[in-house]
């Protein structure tokens, strides 16, 4: 729980009565305790007026029947309430400060509420009672919600695809694997290259280049079924997919379907070596039950088998078998090299 | 001797109900019955003086079994015990001549229920 | 054993509904209308068993709320509904001459209030019949993909198990299904079941 240095009482009543948040302490009686200054400010009632008084009584008008309940679970089970603005306009005779016009007609303010149970002194069972002025936090909810959601996105998510970047399979990958391990269960790993891309984007340029990786990321995307599958943006024209609890009978089935997927899209590619348009290279391979499996072998395997492909003339898909991969003498995962295979 | 007929579609329900009612007329005879339907049956086999009744199970709703037991039988003391608390189904219950009891099943709402059935003297 | 039996299953599944039976009159007390809640199914399974097809969970996007629990008993709850069920309840509590720009200023807030209604109904009665008091947060709403959600449910290690349950929903003519979940602590299961041991055992 947070500290203060050196709480001074004078201080934390200064604290309590300036901040702009309503802050009302009721006891288990329901008798007010404490009652701060924007509550004052917004009533017109002082502090020394409202504490001492049942809740129902310390205002001029009567609280809402919604918020009495509210407060009365709040103290026999000790559970937190939301009085959201939405469904409740005013629970609580507040209004706007009117200090220019004191004829004028009181205009109650949209109030959005909280109710949390507070330990006393002794341990009785006290309760809080905050409230917030709901008339522009409205509007700054609004901006704050999209701004936090477009930050979500980013710290995952390839900006041009749309679809996961490499950090988020990276860290995915990792669990998945040591739960596949874990369980028994069978995980799958397909890499997929696109043919020919430098040359893709030297004949048609990048703002082409970019449209197809886009086309290409969406047509791989449909091709998942699980809400555990991940596809991601592993490099330029590289992309990777995890399918945990794939059969590996089921793999190859789905690889052809990937590279089908991306072949049916028919996206022209005059200077491809082998064919008029876009194909990709798929190599895979999968983890099941295998003993000392780490994180890398299983990618390094699936790059390998991808190697495989490109090598026997692109698009097409290879498999790998894990058990009779050799680690040793590769290179990271990612980058294409020679293997010694079975 | 008393005889209760206790409904609901929970099994758990029943044997609370029924625990509750014992340890407070140990010689009534318990009948049970998961739904509206098993109800009406067995108020014709059995003939029960009192009985309590849920209202949410599969079929019929509690309520309307009530209503069709009162009509045959207007004797019967029914109290629909229910966690469906709202105004509707407890205007609805009075108007069909039985009572409305809030679960949770307690010995307080309990004693609600057999304070109902022991009235009718 | 950790399992929980039929008999425990049919006595949570009562609790819920007494809970829900509280949820509905407060929600009604809201809308001004009858609701109609209940809890037709509870389930416990082990989170990574969990996948799309077992919550019959079709759409891509859902509001989700969020309360945890610490005391005696460790858990957290998590009530779901597609995005578009909660736009439609959202509507159907605020009155529907609401206008769709102020609905989705007031998803987050209603939504959150929703939640925590039901999950409050759920744990006074979860209190009330299985003396199981609780400490809990306040409620927080957000969005999330199908993926995001059961990555949260089956990544989680601490909390291996999870309780189940189906929610059916129905305010004024409009009916609406969510799932409610409790991801459990192995602690916090074998605590559950003792209480309901007990309270089995008391009758």
């Amino acid at each position: 729980m947070a500290q203060l240095m050196s709480p001074s009482p004078f201080a934390m009543e200064q604290i309590f009565n300036s901040i702009s948040l309503g802050l009302i302490v009721l006891d288990a009686q329901q008798t007010v305790r404490m009652w701060n200054g924007w509550v004052e400010r917004h009533t017109g009632i002082p502090a020394n007026q409202a504490i001492g008084k049942h809740i129902s009584e310390a205002f001029e008008e009567l609280p809402s029947r919604a918020i009495l309940n509210a407060i009365t679970n709040t103290l026999n089970y000790g559970l937190p309430v939301v009085l959201s603005n939405a469904l409740h306009r005013s629970p609580l005779p507040l209004f706007q400060r009117n200090e220019h016009e004191p004829e004028g007609e009181k205009i109650r303010i949209d109030q959005s509420i909280t109710i949390t149970p507070i330990t006393a002194e002794y341990g009785e069972r006290h309760c809080l009672i905050q409230i917030s002025d709901s008339t522009t936090s409205i509007k700054r909810e609004k901006i704050l919600r999209t701004h936090s959601e477009a930050l979500k996105r980013e710290a995952t998510t390839d900006s041009l695809t749309g679809i996961y970047n490499r950090r988020f399979f990276d860290e995915h990958y990792k669990m998945a694997l040591g739960h596949a391990v874990r369980h028994s269960v069978p995980l799958s790993v397909f890499m997929v290259d696109i043919d020919y891309f430098k040359e893709y984007n030297d004949s048609y340029g990048h703002v082409a280049g970019d449209k197809a990786l886009i086309q290409v990321a969406a047509a791989l995307r449909k091709q998942l079924l699980r809400a555990t599958d991940v596809l991601a943006r592993f490099g330029g024209e590289e992309f990777i997919l995890m399918l945990p609890n794939m059969a590996p009978d089921s793999a190859m089935l789905f690889a052809e379907k990937l590279r089908m997927a991306v072949w049916d899209l028919n996206i022209p590619h005059i200077n491809s070596r082998i064919c008029q348009r876009i194909s990709v290279s798929i190599g895979f391979s999968n983890f099941y039950k295998h003993p000392d499996v780490d994180a890398n072998s299983l990618l390094k395997c699936a790059d390998a088998a991808l190697y495989e492909a490109k090598k026997a003339g692109r698009n097409q898909s290879q498999y790998l078998p894990l058990q009779n991969f050799n680690i040793s003498s590769t290179a990271p995962a990612g980058t294409l090299h020679k293997t010694a295979s079975n | 001797m008393k005889k209760i007929l206790i409904v609901d579609d929970s099994k758990v329900s029943r044997m609370v109900i029924r625990a509750h009612v014992k340890a407070v007329h140990p010689d009534w005879e318990f009948f049970e019955a998961a739904s509206g339907e098993e109800a009406i049956k067995s108020v014709v086999e059995n003939k029960p003086d009192f009985c309590t009744m849920d209202i949410n199970m599969p079929g019929m709703l509690g309520t309307d079994a009530a209503e069709q037991i009162l009509q045959t039988n207007p004797h019967i003391r029914i109290a629909i015990f229910s966690a469906n608390v709202q105004d509707t189904m407890q205007n609805r219950a009075t108007s069909i001549g039985t009572i409305f009891v809030a679960k949770p099943v307690t010995e307080k709402s309990i004693t609600i229920v057999l304070n109902y059935f022991a009235s009718g003297k | 054993m950790n399992s929980l039996t039929e008999l425990h299953l049919d006595a949570l599944s009562e609790v819920f509904n007494v809970g829900a039976g509280r949820a509905a009159a407060s929600l009604s007390d809201i809308v001004g209308e009858e609701v109609r809640l209940s809890v037709p199914s509870v389930e416990i399974r082990k989170s990574s068993e969990i996948d799309v097809s077992s919550m019959g969970l079709q759409s891509e996007r859902f509001g989700a709320v969020h309360q945890t629990f610490s005391g005696s008993f460790e858990a957290e709850a998590i009530l779901l509904f597609t995005e578009e069920h909660a736009l439609e309840i959202v509507r159907d509590m605020m009155g529907s001459q609401i206008s769709l720009e102020d609905l989705a200023e007031f998803e987050q807030e209603a939504m959150c209030e929703l939640g925590n209604i039901i999950l409050n109904a759920c744990l006074s009665a979860m209190a009330d019949m299985l003396n199981i008091p609780l400490n809990c947060s306040l409620p927080d709403y957000s969005v999330a993909t199908t993926e995001e959600i059961f990555r949260r449910v089956s990544d989680d290690l601490e909390q291996p198990y999870v309780l189940l349950l189906h929610i059916d929903l129905a305010i004024e003519r409009r009916h609406s299904e969510g799932h409610l979940i409790f991801l459990l602590s192995s602690t916090s299961l074998k605590d559950l079941i003792i209480q309901l041991e007990r309270f089995l055992g008391a009758v």
